[in-house]
């Protein structure tokens, strides 16, 4: 490999990498805003994430439809399961020590793998002609339809959300309670009823990380274990309270990743962990932290 | 130390383990499970030292079996070390690892979630790197057999291995627990700021729960091996790290005939269910792990050790 090609290789992968990184973005958002409003230690996260991906290919094979479209359809009932798991299961361990709720999230994701892997068995499913599956050169670069619209996706989700909450009442409510419980309770913000739309919003976030990756690829039960610890990287290295900062960090992972591939594809993830062990050292309240 | 009590509970649980050793002898396919019971309760219960006692919720446990593992299976396969002493070159290499990674983690107090998360990524960091250096094979360990390799002819002695193992791990718990370090250990779990304000120095005793979980859990780890008769990189493996922490939860922290009691009964249950519906619901073994977790974690967060105590408060009445 000459240096040029080298170059070109890595320049790819660092385009690959910004599209996986908004990509992560929206898969971290979700979480980042049930953490950082309620406090809560979701370790189901990433296996939300891997039963709504079942769920968008089960409705795109069933209505023959694009997991773009069909996630559409998911996001209204995913807000319910939200709303149910909030009453069910988050607000008993509300407020106790992180230990209890990690064990009842980590049950909770050990109960969904093992429901998809009992009901869909071990093998990848994928919906078999995405919308979005071709590609265009661009210079020396080829850039993928299916991760580019899903960059965009994301970074249209993830720019609504912003914007939700920095103009609408729920919106600086949920910002109040994430800054202050106690006061924002004293102002006379319902906080029990914040806590519940904002992890059924969490689940709609989900929802649109699972469509999309429908898009681009295939699920497995044992999805979710990334998923999760992705997303806590990307939390971790923005810290709590900004989305631009969010957005920032999960690029950051998104390129690492992409360039660790480049040494091999077997060490990718392992690039991003360490990445995640220098942050927890020596950056431990993030990047971009608000408090 | 070593209370009246305790030796006749562990002479108890002993005349149970060996009685139902005896009792499966005759079929291999049996005593080959006991014996993956009685090793998973051996992680369990070291697992209770750094999890149970001291309160960090550890999620590497599989990461230290097989770094230790390997490194036993490689010691004897390369240099003719045999695995009797290689065991405890391969707890040594996993003890070191813990401690390099544990010093700048707890200097620089990374602890609750963070510390569950850092110690996950640990195993998939090292399941990259180990498939990147030994691709993706499975190694076999040589044809020999003998109680010098730790690899004995009948799956019964293997059994008696791993039994005197739980014995040693249990005796350590006890010791631990009873001693000063475990009092030291109890109150870094229950409030780590104020056991620093009245003077213990947390950083070192977390660091010393940790070496030693992860010394027995790096030496066992080569009896796991023997299990399997060979090894990979998958080995590396978050479930089943995560399988042990659960079964310490469910167990109730820091209770060590707890812990041991959820790691045999869930266990074999999950067993069962896989050798009997394994063909059609895969994973309802872990299904069951996380419906109990959910149920411990909601309902009864002191675990199977509360409901004992129950019992027994029932019982005294």
């Amino acid at each position: 490999m000459t240096p040029l090609d080298l170059l070109v290789a890595a320049g790819q992968q660092v385009i690959d990498g910004v599209f996986l990184g908004l990509f992560y973005a929206i898969v971290a958002s979700g979480l980042a805003l049930i953490f950082g409003v309620m406090d809560i230690i979701n370790f189901a996260h990433g296996d939300l994430i891997m039963i709504s991906a079942y769920f968008t290919w089960l409705l795109s094979m069933t209505l023959n439809l694009d997991p773009l479209f069909s996630m559409l359809l998911t996001l209204p009932i995913l807000f319910l399961i939200g709303l149910g798991i909030q009453k069910g299961l988050i607000n008993p361990v509300l407020g106790k020590e992180p230990l209890i709720q990690i064990a009842v999230t980590v049950g909770l994701g050990f109960v969904l793998q093992n429901i998809a892997l009992g009901y869909f068995k071990a093998e990848p499913k994928g919906y078999p002609a995405p919308l979005f599956s071709g590609g265009f050169s661009l210079g020396p670069f080829v850039i993928y339809e299916s991760k580019l619209v899903s960059a965009v996706v994301s970074l249209v989700v993830l720019i609504l959300l912003s914007r939700f909450l920095a103009k609408t009442k729920l919106g600086l409510a949920m910002r109040a309670v994430t800054d202050d419980r106690a006061s924002a309770m004293l102002m006379g913000i319902n906080v029990g009823r914040v806590y519940l739309l904002t992890f059924a919003i969490g689940m709609v976030l989900i929802g649109v990380a699972a469509g999309l990756w429908m898009e681009m690829g295939q699920v497995t039960p044992y999805l979710g274990t990334s998923f999760s610890l992705v997303s806590w990287v990307a939390v971790a290295l923005a810290g709590l309270g900004s989305i631009q900062g969010l957005i920032i960090s999960a690029i950051i992972i998104g390129v690492a990743q992409s360039l660790g591939s480049l040494i091999s594809p077997s060490i990718q993830m392992a690039v991003v962990y360490l990445i995640f062990f220098f942050i927890l050292w020596f950056k431990p309240r993030g990047l971009f932290a608000r408090r | 130390m070593f209370n009246r009590e305790i030796l006749i509970a562990l002479a108890i649980f002993e005349a149970l383990v060996l009685g139902l050793g005896f009792a499966l002898s005759g079929n291999n396919y049996l005593m080959l499970l006991a014996a993956q019971v009685l090793l998973f309760a051996v992680f369990v219960a070291a697992w209770n030292i750094i999890g149970g006692l001291t309160g960090q919720l550890d999620l590497a446990s599989s990461a230290y079996m097989a770094l230790g593992g390997i490194t036993t299976s490689l010691l004897w396969m390369k240099l003719n070390v045999p695995p009797l002493l290689g065991v405890f070159a391969g707890g040594a290499v996993a003890m070191g690892l813990a401690v390099l990674i544990g010093l700048p983690t707890f200097r620089f107090g990374v602890k609750e979630v963070w510390y569950a998360l850092m110690t996950a990524s640990l195993v998939v960091i090292l399941n990259n790197l180990f498939r990147y250096t030994m691709g993706p094979w499975d190694f076999y360990l040589p044809s020999k057999w003998g109680l010098i390799y730790l690899r004995p002819r009948t799956y019964f002695e293997l059994f008696l291995i791993i039994d005197v193992v739980l014995v040693i791990v249990i005796l350590v718990n006890v010791y631990i627990s009873n001693s000063k370090i475990g009092y030291y250990l109890r109150s870094i779990r229950e409030d780590e700021l104020a056991s620093e304000s009245i003077g213990i120095d947390t950083r070192s005793y977390k660091l010393r729960a940790l070496a030693i979980y992860s010394f027995i859990t790096g030496a066992a780890g080569f009896l796991q091996i023997v299990i399997y008769s060979s090894f990979s990189y998958r080995l590396f493996d978050t479930s089943q790290a995560i399988s042990i922490a659960i079964m310490g939860i469910i167990g109730g922290l820091g209770s060590i005939s707890g812990s041991i009691a959820s790691a045999v009964i869930f266990r074999t249950l999950g067993e069962y269910l896989r050798s009997s519906l394994g063909g059609v619901f895969p994973g309802l073994d872990l299904l069951l792990y996380g419906i109990m977790l959910i149920i411990v974690g909601v309902l009864k967060p002191e675990g199977l050790a509360g409901l004992f105590n129950q019992i027994r408060r029932w019982l005294g009445k």
